[in-house]
């Protein structure tokens, strides 16, 4: 699906230039061992600064699941109605992110299963980002 | 000096706090309301800034004091959550005929702005206390209960407007327009329209209770019945239209689990209402709605979206935080009115409230909803109708439970309204406040 | 023949939220000439039915907007049109197999000529 390009800046330029070279790569808190996503200045938990970038292994399970009829999103209106799911991360499933589920028919996303990252180059500027499809 | 922001300190997001300091000295009396629009028109005089200016005065004088007497004001900046214009818009052909202006050119139009009321306002000529509770005026309401419990004001106003301009509302506009994405928009590409972050966490709600989406139908029509009652709403004002059962169930989906009529309707409005000390309050016209307590969430969301476990652990918590600070316990409530835009919000609060439980602790709330939830009935779940019944402003659920306590609702329930709660928006980013009829 | 109209109301019809430029006399026009006319709006089937009637215009349906395939099934007809505002629309009356125009490009009528010939 013709997603927009996201366009990196210098702070999440890392997360970015890591899906490029297609590897999934979330911000890590030493001082409370917590993973998050998206890319924050802090620590959501205790407003640490000093975040790592860390490689995580790009498995998850489907925690959750929408159906879009009526997207705000110009470029994928002709793609409706589309399935958006949450897939927590196999290291911390309180981290999630969002997949459109490349094949899996709409309506039908299979809540729980396993699911492992690729990597999709949007359009606009190729530039890639993640995406999951079901494993097995 | 810049008008400051609430202080993290004023915050009541722990647990273990006690009884609150202010419990029972601070009180809602007057509450002003503005006729409400659709959209804006362009002309000053319908402007969100106009609607608040007459919102205001209609607090001060359902108040019963002189605008002298008031000493502080707190107010929600933010005057949207969907279309803005860029803040360097120059306003409109005419506003400096019609109002005196601040450097910030879209004072008044599509921001809140507390120099420009006091500007255009010199009969609040005695103002000392001036904040900002930002995002949210439910933060405004938990501000200043906090601001007159501390002695910063004595008679505060609590003031918000919103704007809503022409054109739609988010959809293919501006950043969505793009085939690019920069700043917050980057991480959300996947086109997920506003009401996915309650449509998540309901369908895993669904799914881990037993539930289905059509149990919503029940307090949708019962939220719009009551929305009709109020004079003052957009509805009654405009769209005078009850919605059915099946007008429900046959609405086109947004993001299923969520429906159009999940969504509320964006719309022009102001409210203001005067806050005082319990003291003061004897001396004001309305019979005095006192503040029990008052607590925060904030988000602690590691992901994209909120999930499931995080709306009820941290509703859970604001249940806890609210009756450890007033000292009531869920029976003692008379009826609850907590945000509902969208819809799928309200069960994760109630819930966490455990309004109406008969011993459950969650799961309980869609089932409740096939019950009599109307203000006739023994659990009035709602009776403001919310953004739901009323349109998209965060605070007609605030403003109902005050009028609720002072026994003028146009919604009034038929039990005595001696305790309520009201609290906005997202369940795990929220402030609340328990009013009361007695201060003791 | 038989010609089909479905008007979307906010942003198309003049008495819309937004106000669009269809006016009140197009649609009474196009029934006068024969058309069947309707509504699918996101307004409640009963609040459509509330506004035409207000308008004292003679209409053969409502509907939600995304009721426009139940629409086709009810009505048998030879060409079927929808009107409306928003891309949504547009990929909805695409879906149902029927034409689109937008309220703007609906202001000259151009259903008018199809009587002219034979929907063509």
């Amino acid at each position: 699906m013709p997603k927009q390009s996201p366009i990196p800046d210098d702070f999440d330029r890392p997360f970015y230039d890591a899906c490029n070279e297609d590897r999934l790569v979330i911000q890590f808190c030493a001082m409370c061992s917590r993973y998050q996503f998206p890319p924050r200045r802090a620590c959501v938990n205790c407003t640490n600064v000093n975040l790592a970038w860390q490689q995580v292994s790009g498995r998850g399970r489907i925690q959750s699941r929408v159906v879009v009829y009526d997207t705000p999103t110009s470029t994928l209106i002709p793609d409706q109605p589309f399935n958006v799911a949450t897939i927590a991360l196999e290291e911390e499933p309180d981290v999630t992110m969002f997949s459109h589920l490349p094949g899996v028919p709409v309506d039908e996303v299979p809540i729980g299963a396993q699911v492992e990252v690729i990597f999709e180059a949007t359009p606009a500027t190729g530039q890639k980002v993640p995406e999951w499809r079901v494993v097995g | 000096m810049p008008i400051p922001n609430t202080p993290f300190s004023w915050h009541r997001n722990k647990e273990n706090l006690g009884i609150w300091h202010g419990r029972g000295k601070v009180a809602a009396t007057g509450v002003g309301t503005s006729p409400t629009a659709r959209r804006w028109d362009e002309k000053p005089e319908t402007s969100m800034g106009a609607l608040t200016l007459a919102a205001i005065r209609k607090a001060i004088d359902d108040a019963g004091i002189r605008p002298s007497d008031i000493d502080g004001i707190v107010l929600t900046p933010e005057s949207t959550t969907g279309v803005t214009n860029d803040p360097n818009t120059p306003p409109p052909e005419g506003w400096d005929k019609v109002f005196k202006m601040v450097d910030y050119p879209q004072a008044g139009i599509t921001r809140g702005d507390i120099d420009w009321v006091l500007l255009n306002m010199p009969e609040l000529s005695n103002v000392q206390f001036k904040m900002y509770g930002t995002g949210c005026m439910s933060v405004a309401f938990t501000t200043t209960a906090e601001a007159i419990a501390r002695g910063h004001t004595h008679t505060c106003l609590v003031v918000r407007g919103w704007h809503n301009l022409a054109g739609r509302y988010y959809v293919g506009q501006g950043a969505a327009a793009l085939d690019t994405a920069s700043g917050p928009f980057k991480y959300g590409a996947w086109g997920t329209p506003a009401c996915s972050t309650a449509a998540f966490p309901f369908e895993e709600y669904c799914r881990k209770y037993g539930k289905t989406h059509d149990m919503m139908a029940a307090f949708v029509v019962e939220q719009r019945r009551n929305g009709l009652m109020n004079p003052d709403g957009f509805y009654s004002q405009h769209r005078p239209e009850m919605i059915t059962v099946e007008d429900y169930l046959a609405g086109r989906w947004i993001a299923k689990p969520a429906n159009i009529y999940d969504n509320d309707l964006p719309v022009q409005a102001a409210l203001a209402v005067v806050m005082t000390t319990a003291e003061r309050a004897k001396d004001h016209k309305p019979k005095p709605a006192y503040v029990l307590t008052h607590a925060q969430t904030r988000p602690e969301t590691q992901g994209v979206t909120p999930s499931l476990e995080s709306w009820e652990r941290l509703s859970d918590k604001m249940g806890r935080m609210l009756y450890e600070g007033s000292g009531l316990q869920p029976e003692d409530l008379d009826f609850e009115n907590m945000y509902d835009g969208f819809t799928l919000f309200h069960q994760f609060h109630l819930e966490g409230l455990r309004f109406a439980s008969r011993g459950e602790k969650r799961g309980y709330a869609l089932d409740l909803y096939q019950t009599d939830i109307s203000i006739e009935g023994p659990n009035p779940v709602s009776p403001s109708g919310g953004n739901s019944g009323n349109g998209r402003t965060r605070w007609w659920n605030h403003r109902d439970s005050i009028l609720q306590i002072q026994g003028r609702s146009p919604s009034q329930i038929k039990k005595p309204a001696n305790n309520g709660v009201s609290g906005a928006h997202m369940p795990h980013f929220c402030d609340s406040l328990i009013w009361s009829s007695s201060p003791d | 023949m038989v010609f089909l109209i479905s008007f979307d109301i906010d942003g198309t019809l003049e008495f819309g939220d937004p106000p669009g430029g269809i006016t009140v006399e197009m649609v009474r026009r196009a029934k006068e000439l024969g058309f069947l006319i309707g509504s699918c709006s996101d307004r409640f089937p009963s609040a459509q039915r509330a506004m035409w009637e207000a308008h004292n215009i003679e209409f053969d349906f409502v509907a939600a907007k995304h009721m426009l395939p139940d629409v086709r099934e009810r009505f048998p007809a030879d060409k079927y049109l929808h009107i409306g505002d928003r891309e949504l629309d547009q990929q909805l009356a695409e879906q149902a197999g029927f034409e689109f125009l937008w309220d703007h490009e609906g202001v000259s009528e151009p259903w008018l000529d199809w009587l002219r010939t034979d929907g063509q």
